[in-house]
């Protein structure tokens, strides 16, 4: 059984009088330990694929369900919990908050979760060693470059040791040599971990570091040609 | 639990916002110390002017006159009250002030007979420098309230001039009535010469009347003004309290009115967190969604924008009412009109009260931000920045 199965999965959005699918009967199974990488045209439904993933959004018909449990009908409160506990989610513009410290964003999950001071420290400091930059725990996010910001984001996505870690364009604001970092970091993850990712891309490099890539469009997944997409 | 772990994170947002915080608490407690203010002013006048359940002075003053200058009464009168049923005492009084009008500082003399002092100073009090016996000793000799004491810098031993008398102060008298804190007590005869240097004679302004039963103070009035409905001077008696509610009916208006300022304070503080929330919440719409894609619920970001409102209602409270506590201690006002002295109240009452309402303004004022919030969806709040 796959980690992460969807099945006919739909989401529709009313604005106004007309309707827009962005996705449509969409069937997917991702393996647990896999790293797939979303491409698609802007507008495809990427975002909208990994939102119901990441259960901050919800199908309006099929199912969702992750490591066996039915995740596309848990009430609200339900599935905030569930997401406390399974997923980890990195944006593309990192949304720290402004207020406070890199150790206080990354700290802020576990928050949720019935832990000590010290148990929070130590998960703290292990996670922001492990994106390399434990020198920076009292730095403000505007005092940190792009990348830097996104390693932040990205201690403060695995800090609760998540079933499932979501990227939506994790490289999409950054410079050449900071993606690559970011994604051998992702890699690294992936690989010495064993963390399931899923990462939406518009970047053909940022591929290679995937085990697979899907094609979405217009809400439907398409059958590319192995490499058509790489330089 | 969640809720607690989550206050220093509410706290920090106030904290590393100084400016946006700062600015928001100095309006609550400029509004606050507004508020604490007048309520400390109805209060005091509240107790200067409701007559309460073990009241037992009666005040004899000239039927319609109001101001000391013009209620004159003989002083044979206070013979035939004593006779009266239920009177334990009556004390004639003169009284001469440095201004009739509606003030801040104004000296108010009361002549009393030698030997009738302690009978004229009503409920708990205690001589806190000189004598008595050094006061009796003295014609010119005064025994000054504790409160116009201090406003005045007044010690034992010193003179002071008002009113066009120069008195030396034998005394200085701590009391928890209200009228006494701020009175210089002299002796009758020695106000007697100053008034007749204007020409009037044996007359005194009023008779302050102790009787032994308070339920029987209205009848008691209503037997000494009886006794003098034919006479050449009829009197008007009531219970002292009520004496100086009405003699101080401008005052305690103007007092009133001032509630209106009360309620306005209240709604400014009430506006002032509303509207910091207000913008908070919308400045933070990115950070909300974020801490729900975090696992954080609906219901426990609205708490912590409560909270916020709560903490800053509170600390903003505080220092009003700190602020307005210590004017009201330090500045010992007293409101004065005829002669008669409304002392704004220094307790804790209107304080506590301040504090509780800017708590109870923050927590509402969080409400509605509160609520419309935990029901926001996240990636629609997302798509909206
Ligand atoms: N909450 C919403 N309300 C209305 N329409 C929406 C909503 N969310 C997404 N859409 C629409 O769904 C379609 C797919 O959006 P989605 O964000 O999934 O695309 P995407 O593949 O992530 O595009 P991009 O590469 O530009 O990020 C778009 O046409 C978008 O306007
Ligand atoms: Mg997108």
């Amino acid at each position: 059984m796959a980690l992460i199965e969807c099945r006919q999965l739909t989401r529709t959005y009313r604005r106004g009088n007309e309707e827009i699918t962005p996705l449509r009967d969409l069937d997917l199974d991702i393996e647990s330990g896999g790293f797939v990488a979303l491409m698609g045209p802007s507008g495809s439904g990427k975002t909208t694929l990994l939102n119901l993933l990441a259960g901050i959004d919800r199908p309006t018909a099929g199912t969702l369900s992750v490591a066996g449990k039915p995740v596309h009908n848990l009430p609200r409160r339900a599935l905030a919990n569930w997401r406390s506990a399974h997923v980890g989610y990195i944006f593309q513009l990192y949304n720290l908050i402004p207020v406070l410290t890199a150790y206080e964003n990354v700290e802020l999950p576990l928050l949720l979760q019935s832990l000590s001071r010290s148990e929070r420290h130590d998960r703290v400091a292990t996670a922001l060693e492990a994106v390399g930059i434990e020198d920076r725990h009292e730095h403000y996010p505007r005092q940190l470059s792009g990348g830097q910001e996104q390693r932040v984001a990205i201690a403060r996505a695995i800090v609760t040791e998540p079933t499932i870690l979501l990227a939506d364009e994790p490289t999409g604001d950054l410079d050449r040599q900071s993606a690559t970092s970011v994604m051998e970091l992702l890699a690294q993850l992936n690989s010495e971990q064993g963390r399931t990712i899923v990462m939406v891309t518009h970047d053909p490099r940022t591929t290679e570091w995937a085990d697979t890539v899907l094609h979405l469009e217009k809400g439907r997944l398409v059958e590319q040609a192995v490499g058509s997409e790489r330089p | 639990m969640r809720l607690l772990r989550v206050i220093p994170t509410v706290l920090r947002q106030i904290l590393r916002s100084p400016i946006r915080s700062g600015l928001t608490i100095v309006g609550i407690a400029v509004a606050m110390f507004l508020f604490v203010v007048v309520e400390a002013m109805r209060e005091g006048v509240h107790t200067a002017t409701q007559v309460q359940a073990g009241d037992t002075t009666l005040v004899v003053y000239r039927e319609n006159r109001f101001c000391p200058f013009s209620s004159r009464l003989p002083q044979f009168y206070g013979d035939r009250i004593e006779q009266l049923d239920g009177v334990t005492d009556v004390v004639p009084m003169q009284i001469h002030v440095s201004n009739c009008r509606a003030s801040l500082d104004v000296v108010t003399f009361r002549g009393v007979p030698r030997d009738d002092f302690n009978t004229a100073v009503t409920g708990e009090t205690q001589i806190i420098g000189g004598t008595v016996d050094h006061w009796q000793s003295r014609g010119d000799a005064a025994i000054v309230g504790e409160a116009l004491a201090a406003r005045r810098g007044l010690r034992v031993g010193d003179r002071f001039s008002a009113a066009g008398l120069t008195v030396y102060v034998a005394g200085i008298l701590n009391t928890d009535h209200p009228q006494d804190r701020n009175i210089a007590w002299v002796h009758l005869p020695f106000l007697q010469e100053a008034a007749r240097r204007g020409g009037t004679g044996a007359l005194v302004t009023q008779f302050n009347v102790l009787v032994d039963d308070p339920k029987q103070l209205e009848a008691i009035a209503s037997d000494i003004d009886a006794l003098f409905t034919h006479d050449e001077h009829p009197t008007a008696t009531r219970p002292e309290r009520a004496f100086v509610g009405r003699a101080a009916r401008d005052i305690v208006d103007l007092v009133d009115f001032a509630g209106v300022l009360a309620w306005g304070a209240l709604a400014a503080v009430f506006a002032l967190i509303a509207n910091a929330i207000v913008l908070a919440v919308r400045d933070r719409v990115r950070d909300h969604a974020v801490l729900q894609t975090l696992g954080f619920t609906g219901p426990l970001i609205g708490w912590m924008v409560m909270l916020e409102g709560v903490i800053i209602g509170l600390v903003g409270g505080l220092l009003g009412a700190a602020a307005a506590l210590t004017t009201v201690r330090v500045g010992n006002f007293s409101l004065t009109m005829e002669g008669l002295n409304m002392e704004i109240a220094g307790g804790w009452t209107a304080p506590l009260l301040g504090v509780a309402a800017a708590l109870t303004l923050g927590f509402l004022a969080g409400v509605v931000p509160a609520i419309r919030l935990a029901r926001r969806d996240i990636a629609a709040s997302f798509r909206a920045v």
